[in-house]
């Protein structure tokens, strides 16, 4: 047999799917011709390319995206367990972080997006509808907190300021504050502190807030921050910010302008 | 010589008689918990998919996502009793050539994204491993498609003639062809490295086309 004929005839055998005269015929000929015996070794020695398996993630990403579309659709019964069966923290987190974070956000938003849409085209005015539609909002909000909090957490100044962004567009939560006022503590990028300043600063009402501002005056080191912190507790007209305003001023080497600016914010709460 | 790697069958869907079909039937008509099932069937079969294609683990995986996603957002235009893996494919291709479209600049293969070797395996055939993949991932996507789709994932011609929308006998050409070329990127490698004892065939030299 020719090299022609066996072209024809390999893939068949390759796959195990010639009968055995035709076999037989292959077999003899790769014995003999060295290049088509090459291509049957080269063919069986691609089962030494191991069969790898996916990472866990995998199967946390697929599992919330199959939760978001059975929530909207399922009886609320077994929703609610499926929920609490599944909205472990670690699990959504651990989903965000992969660094397929926006793809796989973009599914949420989309099945999110579309039951929201179906509830709105219904009457909404009956109460069932009413509650399901606040219950996908009330979703929705949650994961966009997911999304501001692991934001927060990224190696890349740029994701952290996107999170700072993101915390701003949901209504404060405990969770996202403590976030908020870790990053203006620790965040090494003087652009993240910032924005994380101008974020707690809308919520600088709160007590709590008020008072990691007024703490993270005695931590703060680039001036830049520590100017922006005296104008944000000015305009919260935070009298409790005196004191370390003061020690703040007389701190041995604070920049002669963060010095000054101290002085008028003293003034101004006094 | 079928490869025997094409299914991953774990427990659950071995106490688990349903077939894909009925499985995706199910999905079709809204009871989404099915297709739990199916994504512990393919979720192994579809990521090496891609990785043989990509030697991109976290691209694969995206992909992956990708492809349940989709089932579940045109899971309409699943047509009853038709064969499940031949959909799940074309959507797989399709998910693949979106995601091409997106990032063109990107060339895919990465030299460092060797397989990993089991420990039973001897170092010859370690090394062949290592370059096998290599040689791989230098081929042009179109045949190494071809080959991972009929060497790794378990389809037969016509369902792969069936999925790239061409006659089974092109098909068995394209795979000839992927095959020879695979052969011979696979020996330009073994020739510029160490080269691995008493594996070639006789008197073989790259290039010489003798034969034919």
């Amino acid at each position: 047999m020719k090299c022609e004929e066996i072209e024809e005839l390999l893939p068949d055998f390759l796959a195990g799917r010639l009968n055995s005269d035709r076999a037989v015929a292959v077999e003899e000929h790769i014995a003999q011709c060295a290049q088509c015996g090459e291509e049957v070794e080269v063919w069986k020695k691609l089962a030494l390319l191991p069969q790898e398996q996916p990472s866990p993630a995998l199967r946390a990403r697929f599992q919330s995206m199959l939760e978001s579309y059975q929530e909207g659709r399922w009886e609320k019964a077994s929703l609610a367990a499926e929920r609490k069966k599944f909205l472990g923290l670690g699990d959504i987190l651990q989903w965000l972080r992969t660094p397929s974070l926006s793809a796989a956000w973009a599914c949420v938003l989309l099945v999110a997006g579309f039951l929201g849409g179906r509830y709105i085209d219904r009457d909404t005015s009956t109460s069932e509808n009413a509650k399901k539609l606040s219950e996908v909002q009330a979703e929705l909000h949650k994961t966009s907190q997911l999304v501001a909090i692991s934001l927060l957490q990224q190696q890349s100044p740029n994701e952290r300021l996107k999170g700072v962004d993101w915390s701003t567009r949901v209504s404060p939560d405990p969770q996202i504050l403590d976030a908020l006022e870790h990053t203006l503590r620790y965040d090494t990028s003087v652009d993240v502190r910032l924005a994380a300043l101008d974020a707690l600063g809308r919520y600088g009402h709160q007590p709590d807030v008020s008072r990691a501002l007024v703490d993270s005056l005695g931590t703060q080191e680039s001036p830049l921050v520590q100017i922006a912190l005296i104008d944000v507790l000015v305009d919260l007209h935070e009298t409790s910010a005196i004191g370390p305003l003061k020690r703040l001023q007389h701190e041995s080497g604070v920049n002669p302008a963060v010095s000054q600016h101290a002085d008028w914010g003293i003034k101004r709460l006094s | 010589m079928r490869s025997d790697d094409g299914r991953n069958v774990t427990d659950k869907t071995l106490n688990n008689p349903m077939s894909d079909e009925e499985l995706m039937s199910q999905v079709r008509s809204g009871v989404g918990e099915m297709l739990g099932l199916l994504f512990e069937r393919y979720q192994t079969p579809l990521f090496n998919f891609y990785l043989k294609l990509t030697g991109d683990r976290a691209a694969s995986e995206d992909l992956v996502q990708e492809v349940f996603f989709r089932i579940l957002k045109y899971r309409q235009s699943y047509r009853v009793e038709t064969p499940f893996r031949a959909w799940m494919y074309q959507i797989a291709r399709n998910a693949r050539l979106d995601h091409l479209r997106r990032r063109k600049p990107e060339t895919s293969w990465e030299p460092e994204m060797s397989p990993s070797v089991t420990p039973t395996d001897t170092a010859q055939q370690a090394q062949e491993a290592v370059l096998l993949h290599r040689a791989l991932m230098r081929m042009p996507e179109e045949k190494r498609e071809v080959l991972v789709l009929s060497r790794f994932q378990d389809l037969k011609y016509e369902e792969i003639a069936q999925l790239l929308g061409c006659e089974t006998g092109t098909v068995k050409t394209r795979v000839h062809r992927a095959l020879q070329e695979l052969r011979e990127i696979f020996h330009e490698l073994q020739g510029s490295g160490p080269r691995a004892k008493g594996s070639e065939g006789a008197g073989f030299r790259p290039g010489s086309g003798s034969v034919q």
